[in-house]
């Protein structure tokens, strides 16, 4: 997708597991060509600078805003009950992030509250193109992703409420949970970055054991300035690991705008120096997510390798629920809040396509409404953990896992006993 | 019985390990055609394909990372450190994701990071060091540091069959210095689990590693003076084993703490304390520490060797407390 050539050269292949092979000869430099597909209807383009206002600086954002809303792109793969559900999930992300607001503000969350505004279609419409016994490892806005995984509303409520029946049993907060047993979601941690690397690596378990999966997470354009990001993705790529990486732009990475972050005019371009696809989607298009997705998870499963998809949209609020997001220029919240995923996705399936009636629609917003507000009442009443709990499990014993492999037993092939390649003379530091 | 070098051991424990169970797997720098820095590996790759000994690049967190997502499946990942002095690139992998998993979400961490630590060998400041106590003092890992031969394989085998995270610190001065008659059939040291390197009446030193070997010599010389060290080789730092620190400090009465690892935040200092909460009444002398310089690992060999404690400084302490 990102190259016209491949530049991989033929190797031995290592016959357990299948990857990628091209006999094509790398071309001379002057004659490489490279291309980042891009699945948008629209490019948008604007700049932000710091800039000196009288005694304050601020920031201000220069370029075209009064563009045309894009309409929604026809998917190539899903089908009208598809769209309605991922629409559902969309629906059910943002109410539930609503209700935790309120919840909040009701005292009843401890800590703080990270939305997803603006991007549930890309949380849903992404997760929504793996398959159950593949893996997801979700960032802090993900939460839609989290519920299209199968958790329910009622367990991140009860995350962020620390309830003794959260996921965590109150040890950790927000998205911070996961589930190795049937969701196969891989647990974040805050600092950013740090799933690439795992989810490469659940790719390769997985692998070991003969079945070549589809392992997605996601990265900020703030996150993906770590060195973690780049270790992750460069080892999955050498290893033809069939990662899945959403790159979310979505312009802040907390107050810092990612022109700040970064130099290059797409962070898809990133995936050219990887030597993988480089794929940009307009993020809050929730078919053009899912293609992207489904065609990433295709290659992945295929054996061929990762993927970096940059879907670009934007945080619609701060980075927490404590961060009013004042220094962002009004203009770009209205720019944006006219490509409001839910706003458009809706119009599109009741009015373009006509796939959902009015009544449909109200019937459907309804029954999210009824689900919350169940979860809701069920996440308030819960009780909060035991003191005493907080002493839980830091060791795993056998009494409360089995170890074994998750897909099959991986095939051994086992080679003659050789003796040693080396002389004591090569040897270090004796 | 064959004998075995302290390395020859760990290569045979991880070797045995590999055939007995397919989701035991290597992964790391330079570990497959060329066998490692140190050749722990040498011939893995040849044995058991580039599945199974999987080189990688240059990126401590992408390999811990990726051990960690390969035990997520249920695999039982080994991962090499080429020197232990590289695990601060790997910090966070190790003691966020992977040390907290277990206790925050459930996820069981099946893991071992391996690889040669310590100095003496001359290697400056980033080939020598002994960062065990970072991970001691991180909930939820194992930390293990063999002093013996037999140990050795016995506690690496034990370590890749455990269900958690566990550090396991090789101490580069054993490599191929000692060696010893190991039984050919299997066996495990388990975890957690200290051992009387040397039976003594007068005054426990309480060591690991290397220094377990200093200890022995000088006790080795004091016992012609007429003193009796008993030698205590804790073999896992973390879980420390409390109850083995207390029993010798009951039988001798008083102490001395041996590490090569600096001194401001060495073990030394929490085994005072657990000597303080279990058997305070039985000391009959203040607790010595003998460890390294609070400085990095100096290179030049004159200033090494000041650097490290030696025989003859343990000889001098011993001598003190026995007096007191």
């Amino acid at each position: 997708m990102a190259k016209k050539t491949k530049p991989k050269a033929t190797r031995a292949q290592s016959s357990n597991h299948k990857r990628a092979s091209s006999s094509a000869k790398r071309p001379a430099s002057s004659q490489r060509t490279y291309t980042i597909l891009d699945y948008r209807l629209e490019k948008p383009r604007f700049e932000l600078r710091q800039v000196r206002d009288g005694d304050v600086v601020r920031y201000e954002v220069s370029g075209t805003l009064n563009a045309p809303v894009p309409p929604i792109r026809n998917s190539k793969y899903l089908s009208k009950p598809q769209c309605i559900e991922i629409y559902r999930w969309m629906l059910l992300n943002r109410k539930m992030e609503a209700a935790l607001e309120n919840l909040y503000k009701q005292g009843k969350v401890v800590g703080g509250v990270y939305f997803g505004l603006g991007q549930e279609g890309c949380s849903c419409a992404s997760a929504y193109a793996l398959k159950p016994d593949e893996w997801l490892g979700p960032m802090i806005r993900n939460q839609g992703s989290l519920l299209v995984r199968g958790f329910s509303p009622r367990d991140i409520m009860m995350q962020y409420m620390a309830k003794a029946g959260s996921p965590t049993q109150g040890r950790d907060a927000s998205s911070h949970f996961g589930d190795i047993q049937e969701r196969n979601v891989v647990a974040p941690i805050s600092t950013l970055g740090d799933l690439i690397p795992v989810l490469a690596g659940v790719a390769l378990g997985a692998r070991m054991q003969g079945k070549n999966i589809a392992v997605m997470t996601y990265i900020g354009d703030g996150g993906q300035s770590t060195g973690v990001t780049y270790e992750g993705l460069n080892f999955a790529a050498v290893q033809d690991l069939g990662l899945v990486l959403f790159v979310e732009n979505n312009l802040w990475g907390y107050s810092t705008p990612a022109d700040m972050q970064f130099r290059v005019e797409d962070l898809a371009e990133r995936a050219i120096a990887y030597g993988i696809p480089g794929v940009i989607v307009d993020g809050t298009d929730p078919c053009q997510v899912y293609d992207a997705a489904h065609e990433a998870c295709e290659r992945a499963r295929r054996g061929e390798g990762p993927t970096l998809i940059e879907a670009k949209m934007m945080r619609m609020k701060g980075h927490a629920i404590h961060d009013a997001a004042e220094y962002v220029p009004k203009a770009l919240f209205e720019y944006w809040k006219k490509r409001d995923p839910i706003a458009r996705f809706e119009n599109y399936l009741v009015n373009v396509k006509k796939w959902l009636t009015r009544a449909e629609n109200d019937k459907l917003i309804a029954e999210v409404d009824a689900q919350l507000e169940t979860d809701r009442d069920f996440a308030v009443s819960s009780p909060m953990p035991e003191p005493e709990s907080a002493v839980g499990r830091p060791y795993c014993d056998p009494s409360c896992h089995q170890i074994k492999p998750r897909y099959a037993t991986p095939k051994v092939k086992v080679g003659k006993v050789s003796t040693s390649r080396h002389t004591e003379a090569a040897v270090h530091l004796k | 019985m064959p004998t075995l070098t302290y390395l020859e051991a760990i290569r045979q424990g991880i070797w045995e390990e590999m055939e007995r169970d397919p989701a035991v797997f290597c992964i790391g720098e330079d570990i497959g055609i060329y066998g490692g820095a140190f050749k722990v590996t040498d011939g893995f790759i040849d044995r058991f394909g580039p599945e199974r000994v999987i080189d990688t690049p240059i990126a401590e967190s992408a390999i811990v990372g990726a051990a960690f997502g390969a035990a997520l499946t249920g695999m039982r990942p080994i991962a090499e450190f080429q020197f232990m002095d590289f695990i601060g690139c790997a910090f966070n992998q190790i003691t966020n994701m992977v040390a907290k998993a277990h206790y925050r979400w459930g996820a069981p961490a099946p893991l071992v990071v391996r690889g040669p630590s310590g100095g003496n060998v001359h290697g400056g400041p980033f080939h020598s060091q002994n960062p065990e106590m970072y991970f001691v003092h991180t909930p939820g890992l194992k930390v293990v540091c063999p002093a013996t031969a037999y140990d050795a394989k016995g506690l690496i085998k034990a370590s890749i069959r455990d269900n958690n995270p566990v550090i396991f610190f090789e101490h580069k001065y054993l490599y191929r210095r000692i060696k010893e008659d190991i039984p050919a059939e299997d066996y495990i040291v388990p975890l957690g689990k200290a051992r009387i390197a040397r039976q003594g009446r007068d005054l426990s030193v309480i060591t690991y590693a290397a220094m377990v070997h200093v200890a022995l010599e000088t006790a080795e010389q004091l016992s012609k003076e007429g003193i009796e060290l008993e030698v205590l080789d804790l073999r896992t730092l973390s879980p420390l084993d409390r109850q083995a620190i207390a029993e010798t400090v009951r039988h001798t009465n008083k102490v001395l703490i041996l590490h090569e690892d600096v001194r401001t935040g060495g073990i030394a200092g929490e085994i005072s304390a657990i000597i303080n909460e279990e058997a305070f009444d039985d000391l009959d002398g203040p607790i010595v520490r003998l460890t390294a310089l609070d400085t990095p690992v100096p290179f030049s060999p004159p200033q090494e060797e000041f650097f490290l404690p030696k025989v003859t400084d343990v000889i001098r302490e011993a001598r003190k407390l026995r007096a007191y």
